[in-house]
């Protein structure tokens, strides 16, 4: 289905916004960037550049050479930010703690978020990072951009901030990195009124969902995942913009359980694309796979020779449930028993595919914070259609934020709420009755208990008729 | 809506703290106006906010909320 855009789609063309010539965008060459030494020594940040993975600091080498080589009048903030950025880090690094204080007032008029307050603690040995905010740019859907936008995004940024960002933060969002407060408004006002482009979120607000390309170019996709969180990013902007959650809220899509986003591991709310018919099999193309004509994996592991493919080895022993066999020549599966671990549809893509009656499983309560222990999605409800305009995934997540909103302490997620509460309160709240996919090992988190209501004759019962029943 | 935004600025000059959860003062709010709801709220505080009267206060991963002049209003330099 193509995007069926709320309102007309501003075309960007980088030729009537561009700030900067080529030769101003190319104004160095490699032996001046091998000769060029920044204001401060940094040398445990040289060190870094030396392992065998790229490095955030020859990045931000080459960003400091090309603002040295700028004129003054070509940026609005001090030219030496990213050397700054670079002289604080190497004194964290000497001394084993931050520079950066953290938190503040700054904002852009009307929004509750998206640009999150940065200052140095030394700003007398380090005055370009004096301030050093960060903007959180709503990044396109499934990611796919247009150069003409992307260069003009880089070159407002490098005229207005520190030329630093960041494709992407772990939310989703592109992070522009450090510039000063009077440049937020300005910034605020070119992003929407010139490149058509919104602010994430941050705080307590919803954060910017975030899914994987979806239908767009994967054959896996069960859902229209681009689709999805285009509707529910403009039908909760208040949600997003205006922070009233006990703390911040997250939604991801992935099309499929293979789980490109990994939704799974770090959304709130997790919305991930399943069937509920059976996988399609063609039985030639299983037959090809076995006979080695078509190779497993879709290619992936061919840079090795792993030997003959062995369908019985690398597809049906490994999967988890042991719901597949062959017979007479053919793969059967028992549909009923499949957990959509993926692997056999990933192992032989050309022979299964997802069943064709789709729609979304719903996750609740992951995180993934720094301090504290990471936690997983919990699955709530099993399986939901997932069509415009998702009135019936609008009315679940309204109510699981009507509870959080109501019950939820300061800074607590959904996740920590249904462990405070228990997950059978939540199931109450939100009008599903418990099922066994719910548990996550039985016995060993038995967090449903019957209620008196729910066994017949309720707690009392006559023990002489037991009895009579049943000798001691 | 002006009676939850005048309970609104009660609250904020009178806590004990310069810089207040949302659900704080929606507690206090409904103390006063317990038919108050928390989309009210949220919008009238919103308006505040937009008055210039109440200010955001942002962490990066929590919002506060505070009355502009009260506490911490300017970069904290």
């Amino acid at each position: 289905m193509a995007l069926d855009p709320k309102r007309p789609q501003k075309e960007i063309k980088y030729e009537e916004m561009r700030i900067y010539s080529d030769e101003e965008l190319r104004n160095y060459t490699e032996e001046e960037l091998k000769n060029f030494k920044i204001k401060h020594d940094i040398p445990d940040l040289d060190e870094l550049e030396k392992g065998p993975w790229p490095s955030f600091v020859a990045d931000a080498k080459r960003e400091a050479l090309h603002r040295r080589k700028l004129a003054p009048d070509r940026m609005l903030i001090e030219r030496d930010v990213v050397e700054d950025m670079l002289g604080q880090l190497q004194l964290s690094f000497d001394e084993g703690e931050t520079h950066w204080k953290h938190g503040g007032i700054v904002g852009v008029f009307g929004y509750g978020g998206g640009v999150i307050g940065r200052y140095s603690d030394v700003p007398e040995k380090y005055p370009s990072i004096a301030h050093f905010h960060t903007i959180r740019v709503n990044q396109t859907g499934g990611k796919f951009y247009d150069t003409n936008f992307l260069k003009s995004l880089c070159d407002l940024w490098e005229y207005r901030g520190s030329g630093l960002l960041n494709m992407h933060g772990s939310t989703g969002d592109i992070i522009f990195l450090g510039t000063f407060t009077e440049q937020l408004e300005p910034i605020f006002f070119e992003l929407t009124h010139e490149l058509d482009q919104d602010l994430g979120g941050s705080g307590s607000n919803l954060r910017t969902p975030s899914e994987c390309m979806g239908k767009s170019r994967c054959e896996w996709a069960c859902i229209d995942t681009m689709d999805m969180s285009y509707e529910l990013t403009n039908y909760y902007q208040d949600e997003l913009h205006r922070p009233a959650f006990p703390y911040k809220f997250k939604f991801k899509f992935d099309g499929c359980p293979n789980g490109c986003v990994a939704s799974i591991a770090r959304a709130d709310m997790s919305f991930i694309g399943t069937w509920r018919d059976d996988i399609r099999v063609d039985q030639e193309a299983v037959k090809a796979y076995i006979g080695g004509e078509i190779i497993p994996n879709g290619g992936a592991h061919k840079g090795r020779d792993w030997g003959k493919f062995d369908i019985q080895k690398e597809v049906i022993e490994l999967c988890p449930t042991q719901c597949m066999w062959m017979e007479g020549g053919k793969l059967q599966i028992d549909n009923k028993e499949c957990t959509r671990c993926m692997h056999c549809l990933s192992v032989m893509p050309r022979a299964l595919r997802p069943g064709t009656d789709t729609g979304v499983s719903i996750l609740c309560g992951a995180k993934a914070p720094i301090l504290e222990g990471a936690q997983m999605s919990t699955l709530i409800v099993p399986f939901m259609k997932a069509e415009p305009p998702y009135d019936n995934i609008k009315e679940f997540i309204e109510k699981v934020w009507e509870w959080w909103m109501e019950e939820g302490k300061n800074r607590e997620r959904l996740g920590e709420l249904i462990q405070r509460y228990s997950l059978q309160k939540f199931l109450e709240v939100i009008g599903l009755p418990p099922a066994p996919q719910m548990v996550k090992a039985p016995r060993s988190n038995p967090y449903i208990f019957w209620k008196e209501e729910d066994v017949p004759g309720g707690w009392t019962r006559d023990i002489k008729e037991y009895r009579a029943r049943h000798k001691r | 809506m002006e009676d939850i935004k005048k309970a609104i600025l009660e609250f904020a000059s009178d806590s004990k703290k310069s810089k207040f959860y949302f659900k704080d003062m929606e507690k206090a709010v409904q103390k006063l106006l317990p038919d108050a709801k928390s989309r009210e709220i949220k919008k009238a505080a919103t308006e505040l906010v937009n008055e210039g009267t109440l200010i955001y206060f942002s962490t990066g991963s929590s919002t506060m909320y505070g009355l502009k002049g009260r506490g911490i209003t300017e970069d904290p330099e």
